[in-house]
């Protein structure tokens, strides 16, 4: 849910990145606070269990270059990815604008993966949102383990509604794709939300 | 349950600035925060020192949203009012709609009674409010026309150091 002030020229939106335990959604956040510059994030919010498992949700807000004067913030989050938190996950999507699916890439974690996707369907559907018209993108991560499915049936698997949505192959932990898809799904959230103009659509 | 997006245009900015300072003055509070449900923050007075409001926004609507879920577990459709007590500072948060809370952070020179009273009120003459604002035409002015490719490329382009 975006957030428009127009007295403080700021505009907020949400992201969700959402997937299995173990996929590496605090993976993602951890190398984009520590990559960005001061002046671009604030403060990294991690509330996990004593042996590093989210347990709510990590927070980071970020923000680029803002769009005729108004400041642009990002604020992203995590959900617990293990199966019982459920309703703690369907907490963190409350107003969300955007979604990164990250799926871990290895074939042992292939059907946490499906089952995580449908439960962000189930999800969504509670705030009265649908997949489809949700921006999101999926990021297939940990693609530099050895036992890990050709992307072409990671596609198959988990991107294959009537429009696919942009996917990235990934290694969160160093970095590999981490900005390519946090940047694809805020230009999505922003083009759903302001529109874009058609020349710019060629 | 659908959420909706929000604009807060000036005139609204300001008429909330009014009662959120009016709710400083009557309650002796030294801050209060006006936070969306999905932890965003929505209007700020009193924060004289310089506080975290993206952090506690986070938190704090993370805080009343697993309480709202507790209290649902127990029949209740929510607890209206969290309260936490510090050791010089407390927090009072407290339902405005179905959309929004109020945080207030106060000392020892008021008392959680006053708090209360006075948030009851608060919140009220705010959601009034915002009742409005959620009816206004969303995208207005600078902000009418759509963006330009350039325009999305930038606000979106994200770059480590």
């Amino acid at each position: 849910m975006s957030i428009i002030n127009y007295a403080a020229r700021v505009i907020n939106f949400k992201v969700v990145y959402y997937g299995p335990g173990l996929a590496g959604k605090t993976a993602n956040l951890q190398y984009i606070h520590r990559c960005l510059p001061e002046d671009n994030k604030g403060k990294m919010i991690s509330l996990a269990t004593g042996d590093d498992r989210t347990l709510f949700f990590d927070f980071l807000p970020v923000s680029a270059t803002g769009v005729r004067g108004f400041t642009t913030r990002f604020q992203l989050y995590t959900v617990p990815g293990q199966t019982h938190y459920n309703m703690t996950r369907k907490l963190v999507l409350r107003g969300v604008d955007g979604v990164v699916f990250v799926a871990d890439s290895q074939w042992d974690r292939l059907r946490d993966a499906v089952e995580s996707f449908r439960n962000l369907d189930d999800n969504l559907k509670e705030y009265g949102l649908a997949l489809a018209t949700t921006p999101h993108v999926i990021q297939y991560n940990k693609r530099d383990l050895g036992a890990v499915a050709p992307l072409d049936y990671l596609e198959y698997l988990l991107n294959r509604g009537a429009r696919r949505v942009p996917a990235f192959e990934a290694v969160a932990v160093d970095g590999t794709g981490v900005f390519d898809t946090l940047n694809t799904v805020s230009r999505m959230v922003l083009v759903k939300e302001f529109g874009q103009t058609q020349e710019a659509r060629a | 349950m659908r959420i909706h997006d929000l604009v807060i245009h000036e005139s609204d900015a300001a008429r909330i600035d009014a009662v959120l300072l009016r709710f400083l003055s009557d309650s002796s509070c030294l801050a209060a925060l006006l936070i969306d449900r999905s932890g965003q923050p929505l209007a700020e007075a009193g924060t004289a020192r310089t506080l975290d409001v993206g952090s506690i926004g986070a938190l704090a609507a993370a805080a009343f949203s697993s309480t709202a879920a507790l209290a649902r577990l127990l029949g209740e459709s929510e607890f209206s009012v969290l309260f936490h007590e510090g050791v010089k500072e407390s927090l009072h948060v407290s339902t405005v709609d179905d959309n929004t809370i109020l945080l207030a952070i106060f000392d020892e020179r008021t008392t959680i009674g006053m708090v209360r009273l006075f948030a009851r009120e608060t919140c009220s003459s705010v959601g009034a409010i915002l009742a409005e604002t959620r009816a206004r035409p969303r995208l207005v002015g600078v902000l009418a026309a759509p963006l330009t490719a350039e325009e999305t490329r930038r606000a979106s382009d994200h770059r480590p150091a």
